[in-house]
């Protein structure tokens, strides 16, 4: 990619207006914003609310019914499977409950997409796969399957292997949600890393903490629309809106009670 | 005496030329069922509809005649339209179609075993779906597949005996034509069942090994 070619004030990522029905259901009811170089965005909200469609709409892994997506200010047509498939290795997906290759070791999973989609000789496809497990923290581990690591290690496999492909956005679905306690910081760290070294995010999460603490931005979405954005401190204590104010209230509450419990 | 020699010059070429043809049947049948099995499988969870009904209506078909059925038909009923095997392609053709629709359950099976995130991950990274069906979705399920595609072949090296019923002389036809020339069909049919165990438990033998040698720690659960 040319960056100095680009004009400094495209976004890296635009959405605009997307739609989306389940049957009768409207779970997205015309969604857009916009990404810069280096901005994190997260999104909160209940859950059936709509934000995980969201991303999945964004990866075109769900097909939305109405609006526009954009990279770099270029619109991608999902039609075009080589225009698609060249989006996605552009925008990293990291998923709730992982999605890494069973049947194939950490190195392995890392590997594969380098070999097959980007056609990279195997040796030089593992050695990169093997520094992005480093970068990591999990070189030592690269030899085991998935069923051999734990949560927060099968996470950070499956953000190596996304990095891997050289994305410029990533966009995170509830990255630790299916994570023991214990193990959620591991991959907090390696969320902070990320973004210490500049890459443009969307995180959806319930670790209002976190969200508060990495991203610039919080948007609060319910009911398939963002009812709400701005910077954390906003958000979290002074929202405008009713609705956000209730669950950010809930959240924040529960969370000192179980900072209390400790 | 005269037994051994009964054993040495009559029975012995017999059952040589009798497993060798078998052999000769089961080997290739395997290959190709198990071929025209992943296809089929595969055509039946992820093939477009047209393909998909016709895979549904192979399976149907040929899970549905009894194979013997199938066998008289590729070799008798055909030969009316002109159409004339040997009775060895005969017997090749049925078996390996009949044993390809019994795989293709299994695969399926397995197929729609493999969770959804799967698919989703390897088309998160650009994989196209034909390429994740191939690199991360058909390797998964085959291995989940193995141990019925394993029991299909065990049966396969039995159900070869009714070759012999289109006159391709194997194992059992060996073994029928000598008990009947000398009125000896305890002695001959239990030559022949052992030398079908004996057949079996290499089939057990190397179908244990290829497990083994395919086996993920934690994806499939442990092996006794």
């Amino acid at each position: 990619m040319k960056d100095s070619a680009m004009p400094a004030n495209v976004p890296v990522l635009r959405i605009e207006n997307i739609k989306k029905r389940f049957g009768d259901k409207e779970i997205l009811k015309g969604v857009s914003f916009e990404l810069n170089r280096g901005d994190i965005k997260a999104i909160i909200g209940p859950s059936g609310g709509g934000k995980s469609t969201l991303l999945h709409c964004i990866n075109f892994l769900t097909l939305f019914d109405e609006g526009h997506v954009y990279l770099n200010g270029i619109e991608i047509d999902h039609a075009n499977k080589r225009e698609l498939y060249a989006y996605r290795q552009k925008v990293g997906m990291i998923f709730q409950d992982f999605n890494l290759f069973d049947h194939l070791s950490a190195l392995q999973n890392v590997q594969i997409g380098l070999v097959r989609v980007k056609k990279i000789p195997k040796a030089e496809a593992r050695e990169r796969a093997v520094a992005e497990l480093e970068r990591v923290g999990l070189k030592e581990h690269m030899n085991k399957y998935p069923a051999e690591l734990s949560g927060g290690q099968k996470q950070r496999v499956s953000i190596a292997r996304a990095l891997a492909m050289d994305p410029e956005v990533m966009l995170l679905d509830e990255p630790t949600s299916a994570l023991d306690p214990e193990l959620v910081g591991e991959v907090h760290s390696v969320i902070q890393k990320l973004a210490a070294g500049g890459m443009t995010m969307i995180l959806v999460t319930h670790e209002i903490g976190f969200a508060g603490s990495l991203a610039k931005e919080i948007m609060f979405m319910d009911e398939g629309v963002i009812v709400e954005k701005g910077p954390p401190r906003k958000i979290l204590y002074e929202a405008s809106q009713a609705r956000t104010r209730e669950f950010c209230d809930k959240i924040i509450h529960f969370h000192h009670r179980e900072d209390d419990q400790e | 005496m005269s037994e051994f020699l009964f054993l040495r010059n009559e029975v012995a070429p017999a059952m040589i030329r009798g497993v060798w043809m078998s052999i000769k049947l089961i080997v290739p049948s395997a290959v190709f069922g198990l071929v025209i099995g992943i296809i089929t499988g595969t055509l039946r969870v992820y093939g477009h509809a047209v393909l998909k009904s016709v895979a549904n209506i192979y399976v149907t078909l040929f899970r549905g005649f009894p194979l013997l059925v199938q066998l008289y038909l590729w070799y008798f009923g055909l030969a009316r339209f002109g159409i004339y095997f040997s009775p060895y392609t005969a017997a090749v053709i049925g078996f390996s179609l009949c044993s390809g629709a019994y795989h293709s359950e299994y695969i399926r099976g397995a197929l729609l075993s493999i969770k959804e995130g799967q698919m989703l991950g390897a088309q998160s990274l650009g994989f196209s779906k034909t390429q994740a069906l191939f690199s991360i979705i058909l390797p998964q399920a085959v291995r989940r597949a193995l141990p019925g595609c394993g029991n299909e072949l065990i049966y396969l090296i039995k159900y070869s005996s009714l070759a012999y019923m289109v006159t391709c002389i194997e194992l059992t036809g060996e073994a029928k034509i000598l008990a009947s020339l000398y009125f000896k069909y305890m002695e001959l049919f239990l030559i022949a069942g052992a030398i079908y165990l004996f057949l079996v438990s290499i089939a057990t033998w190397i179908l244990n090994h290829v497990e083994g040698w395919l086996a993920v720690p934690g994806f499939e659960p442990p092996r006794t």
